[in-house]
């Protein structure tokens, strides 16, 4: 729990964030606009005070409302992770700017949140499927995602009824639990 | 349903392999017979008028057929060796030590599909590996094995077999080609350019033991090398019989030189597309090649059949003439040879191994030994006796000996990138062969009385 | 192609069990010549199973996409220059360290580009893992790197703790690390013994297989499984230390240190092997950087990062090892890396042994796992770099999002830059000393 660190991200990013820097166990947390990503890496990076120079990870988050990619950094000058949840992309047409140009590595992650969600990182090169296969239809992790819907729409078809053409469904409760789901933050 | 179908249908399996087999071999029998008879003596008439001829046709087809079981010794070997080498077994299951594992493998790989890939030039992918395997074949022709068992004694033998050497990269290079493969491509392409640019080192290593014995004639080397081991142009040549040594491992593409079927990279190089009794061509022709490169090492640098030291008695058994106990005499000695020496074997077996060895298992074991000291006894008496077999036997060890090095390199050494060992070959080689070459013919001209032959 | 019909053979006098039968299929079939069906003769020519010499077209066999290129980089790959050619170090390859396809852009024998393809061995373990509970995370994750299955779960158990705030019992932390530090010992010598496999060296991997099989048997007497062993759990780990475990822990630790040093001298000190490795596949420390690399490798390139150290997590903090990091960067300088890290794994199970501490190896949790909604992110230094688990909770006893983030992912994107430019033999030298799972690179 970095104290020193909050002060610093608050200097130096304040008009970007979305919300309080939300600190827990050894990570620190902010939230910031898609559009931000950028200007919000590029601070991170170049900054002598700041310093996060590692790119943890790269992920995409589907919240059910909508859409977020979190980029986990690490750097020298502190003891917390830092997190980063670029919040508020739609759900139907998700876009966010590419952190390919500080981070090469990012290419890949991206192409994979891509893959999982659906996710279009404008200024990525090399936007395409890297699990899938490159005619997939779908986006797998999304909380809207049931196989044979998907089934039904690959060119493999699927030969039982359970994976013939099927509406699909809407995500209220787990049919399979019952469990209401929390709204996630 | 006639006649002969009720009759053959209704017969067991053991019925039919009689029924066709008895008739067979009496007709086979009858002819043999009459083939003999009347053809028998004109023909031997003919054998003895043309003795070259006879000769040089029982010596290749000994050649021929002494490739295979060659080969199947070298891959049993291999196997062996290596496992040992990796601190694990090989193969133990079948046959005694695992030794017939080359014969099934051989069997194995007659009994496969015979089938070319789409898009390949049959033609030349079925020639490719006769192509290999005769260069192969061929080059065993020149071998001295022991003084008299040699294939052809060529005054340009050496030669001969250099070039019987560049045959294999024709082999290669269609097999490389015709396969509708990049993976063969590039293995063709490159054992192409690995033998080639070996070639070169490879026959200017030995222009300095040609010039000490005075001849390319392999049988001319050998005796030049006669008389005690210091006598072996190892010592007199060892630059030349290190860079033979080296560039011998690039001509038949073994480890560190594998380049060509670098199965880690290029999957099997030039022989990704084959299977079946081609791959078994392929595969054959590289082990005789291993015994080929060992031979000549031997031949050339350690003495080929001459002896480390001069035998010190020429013993002949002519006391005990063969023929003078007839041949029930001989019929007698062996039966009772074998019964009692099995008995006493198996007997020595059951006392030994407890009473794991079963009766029949014991008789077997003793049978087994008995062979193995009977061939024992023949072989040391010929050994004493003849020359030719001594030869021979001096002359399969060396090889041996030289046949397990290589072996134990491919165990021991990673493969060396492509153009490293091109590099190595005509920035290294090269002028140390060169070196050797203007070294040897300097002494020569010095050490000679009265100037150069 | 199933086989033409043939009559029944006519048989002798059976017992009248069959004789009905018999003469039921004997009449149809008296005096029925040998018939083929048309149908079965000649297939269909949409039968996939028969294969026609068609006219060989020149983009039958060409890795090229049958489907229009999409992007840049793309496009930008699959243009063949002059003399240039597709090979596809496929899938099926003898050296690839699992379903790897590389698609390589040769002139001759240089590569000029290369493009991976992945997603042979993709489980879609993250959405599993949403469908699981909490515990049956653990047994998911296992296989993502096979070769360290332990390394696996410890992240996701540490996100989970985090999550739900539960205390790790130390006992337990010191038995994390310590079997944890004998499977990195064990991955390691297996590296080794592939990386040599890939050059040509027959003998290294059977060396290398002779330690990791009595490490694994080690571990299998500790956890009850010889590969994945699903022994972390939320609070601790699964069963305490037994005597067969410290038996055979004690046996080998006698002899582990000169075994390493003999094993590794098989190959550093070979000529062939140096020769092969030093200077090919150079990544300096900025492009190390950037590619987000992580572990032996970034630590090879002059980035001293190693997780252990840079964010402290169960009980390195009290353990004393050094960091071994070298400045080439290049294959050998990585080799040579994961060598020394044998050696300081062998000084932290040392201090294991040592300062052993006496207590429970697992933490009171309620049966049904239901953490707080929110979020967490745990890493750990595997053998390959550092492993990632985000995880976000919803309040169920699922976790909503399971985040992997594997290190030999991005460890090959590395490759796109270090191949260009050599050759074809160095693929394997390169992608080897990467040490690459496919399980953990496509999940």
């Amino acid at each position: 729990m970095d104290r020193s660190l909050r002060s610093r991200l608050e200097a130096r990013l304040g008009e970007y964030l979305r919300a309080p820097v939300y600190q827990r166990n050894d990570e620190t947390e902010i939230r910031i606009d898609p559009g931000a990503v950028p200007d919000v890496l590029r601070l991170l990076h170049d900054s002598v005070d700041l310093r996060f120079e590692i790119l943890a990870d790269l992920a995409g988050v589907d919240t059910g409302e909508v859409m977020q990619v979190v980029y986990h950094l690490w750097s020298p000058m502190s003891f917390d992770w830092l997190r980063i949840v670029a919040d508020g992309l739609s759900r139907e047409d998700p876009r966010a700017p590419s952190a390919t140009f500080l981070w090469i590595g990012a290419e890949w992650l991206e192409r994979e949140a891509y893959d999982m969600f659906g996710i279009v990182f404008e200024g990525n090169r090399d936007l395409r499927r890297i699990f899938m296969p490159p005619d997939y239809t779908s986006f797998p992790l999304r909380k809207d995602f049931l196989l044979p819907d998907d089934a039904a729409r690959s060119p493999g078809g699927g030969v039982r009824h359970v994976e013939r053409t099927h509406a699909p469904a809407t995500l209220a409760d787990d049919p399979g639990t019952g469990i209401r789901r929390a709204p996630v933050s | 349903m006639s006649f002969a179908t009720r009759t053959w249908g209704g017969m067991s399996s053991r019925a039919r392999l009689l029924a066709i087999f008895i008739p067979v071999a009496i007709a086979a029998a009858v002819v043999t017979v009459g083939a003999l008879v009347l053809l028998g003596p004109p023909f031997l008439d003919f054998l003895g008028a043309n003795m070259p001829l006879v000769r040089f046709v029982v010596a290749a087809v000994a050649i021929l057929l002494l490739t295979v079981p060659t080969a199947f010794v070298l891959i049993y070997l291999e196997l062996k060796v290596i496992a040992r080498m990796n601190l694990r077994v090989g193969p133990n299951r079948i046959g005694p030590w695992g030794a017939a594992m080359s014969v099934i493998h051989g069997l194995k790989v007659l009994s496969k599909e015979d089938f070319a890939p789409t898009g390949t030039d049959v033609t030349v992918f079925t020639l490719a590996p006769v192509v290999t395997y005769m260069a192969s074949v061929m080059s065993l022709l020149v071998i001295p094995f022991a003084p008299g068992l040699f294939g052809q004694d060529f005054n340009i033998g050496l030669l001969f077999f250099f070039s019987m050497g560049g045959l294999t990269v024709v082999g290669l290079l269609m097999a490389g080609w015709s396969s509708f493969n990049k993976y063969s491509l590039l293995g063709g392409l490159r054992s192409a350019a690995q033998i080639i640019s070996y070639e070169i080192p490879l026959t200017l290593s030995v222009v300095g033991v040609i010039i000490l014995a005075g001849s390319m004639s392999m049988n001319r080397i050998v005796l030049a090398q006669s008389g005690s081991a210091l006598d072996w142009f190892v010592f007199k040549q060892p630059l030349a019989a290190l860079i033979f040594f080296i560039a011998a491992t690039a001509e038949a593409n073994r480890t560190p030189f594998d380049m060509t079927e670098a199965d880690s990279e290029i999957v099997a190089g030039f022989a990704t597309e084959y299977s079946g009794m081609r791959f078994g061509f392929f595969f054959f022709a590289e082990y005789v090649n291993v015994f080929i490169v060992s031979a000549l090492i031997a031949t050339i640098f350690f003495g080929g059949w001459t002896a480390p030291f001069n035998w010190p008695w020429a013993y002949n058994l002519n006391w005990f003439h063969p023929l003078s106990i007839g041949i029930l005499g001989w019929v007698l000695i062996v039966a009772n040879v074998v019964l009692i020496g099995t008995v006493l074997f198996a007997i020595a077996a059951r006392l030994l191994g407890g009473r794991e060895w079963g009766l029949w298992d014991a008789i077997g074991l003793g049978f087994l030994f008995l062979l193995v000291v009977v061939a024992g006894l023949v072989g040391t008496a010929g050994f004493i006796a003849f020359d030719w077999v001594a030869g021979l036997v001096w002359f399969m060890a060396k090889t041996y000996f030289f046949v397990i090095t290589f072996v134990w390199m491919r165990a021991t050494l990673p493969r060396v990138r492509v153009d490293q060992l091109m590099g190595f070959a005509w920035k290294w080689l090269l002028p140390a062969s060169l070196l050797n070459l203007f070294v040897t013919a300097a002494a020569v001209i010095v050490t000679t009385p009265g100037g150069a032959r | 192609m199933p086989a033409p019909q043939r009559p029944p053979r006519p048989h002798k006098a059976r017992p009248a069990a069959s004789a009905a039968s018999a003469s039921a299929a004997a009449p149809a079939s008296k005096g029925a010549k040998r018939t083929r069906r048309p149908a079965e003769r000649q297939p269909s020519l949409d039968d996939p199973r028969i294969m026609l010499d068609r006219q060989i077209s020149s983009d039958l066999y060409e890795p090229i996409p049958p489907y229009p290129t999409r992007t840049e980089r793309e496009a930008e790959f699959y243009t063949l220059g002059d003399g240039e050619m597709f090979l596809n170090v496929g899938p099926h390859h003898p050296a690839t360290h699992g379903v790897l396809r590389l698609v390589l852009k040769l002139s001759g024998e240089q590569i000029v580009d290369v493009d991976p393809v992945l997603g042979y061995l993709h489980r879609g373990v993250e959405k599993i893992c949403e469908n699981s509970d909490y515990y049956h995370v653990i047994d998911q994750v296992d296989p993502l790197e096979y070769l360290s299955s332990l390394f696996q779960e410890w992240p996701a158990v540490l996100s989970f703790e985090k999550l739900m705030d539960v205390q790790v019992p130390r006992r337990a932390e010191y038995i994390r690390v310590l079997s944890g530090e004998l499977l990195r010992i064990s991955s390691h010598t297996l590296y080794m013994g592939f990386l040599a496999l890939d050059l040509g060296g027959l003998t290294p991997i059977l060396y290398g297989f002779i330690e990791r099989d009595e490490i694994v048997e080690m571990l299998a007497a500790l956890t009850g499984a010889r590969m994945l062993f699903n022994y972390f759990r939320i609070g601790g780990v699964n069963g305490d230390l037994n005597h067969e475990f410290m038996s055979r822990l004690g046996d080998w630790m006698s002899r582990a240190a000169r075994q390493t040093e003999a094993n590794a001298g098989l190959l550093n000190e070979n000529e062939i092997f140096v020769r092969r490795m030093r200077g090919v596949g150079t990544l300096d420390r900025a492009a190390a950087l950037s590619y987000g690399v992580t572990g032996g490798n970034l630590r090879a390139s002059g980035v001293p990062f190693d997780v252990r150290r840079a964010h402290p997590y169960s009980v390195y903090p009290e353990l004393e090892f050094n960091v071994p990091t070298r400045q080439e960067g290049d294959s050998l300088a990585r080799y040579l890396i994961r060598v020394d890290e044998i050696r300081e794994s062998l000084k932290i199970i040392d201090q294991c042994l040592h300062n052993m501490p006496d207590g429970p190896v697992m933490a009171k949790l309620p049966r049904l796992l239901r953490p707080r909604p929110g979020r967490a992110w745990g890493a750990v230094e595997g053998p390959r770099g550092m492993l990632g688990v985000y995880a976000i909770s919803d309040g169920s006893d699922q976790p909503f999002r399971f985040r992997i983030h594997d290190p030999s992912f991005v460890n090959l994107e590395t490759v796109t830059a270090l191949l260009p430019g050599h050759l074809l033999a160095d693929t394997m030298a390169v992608v080897a000393s990467l040490d690459p799972v496919m399980g953990g690179i496509d999940k």
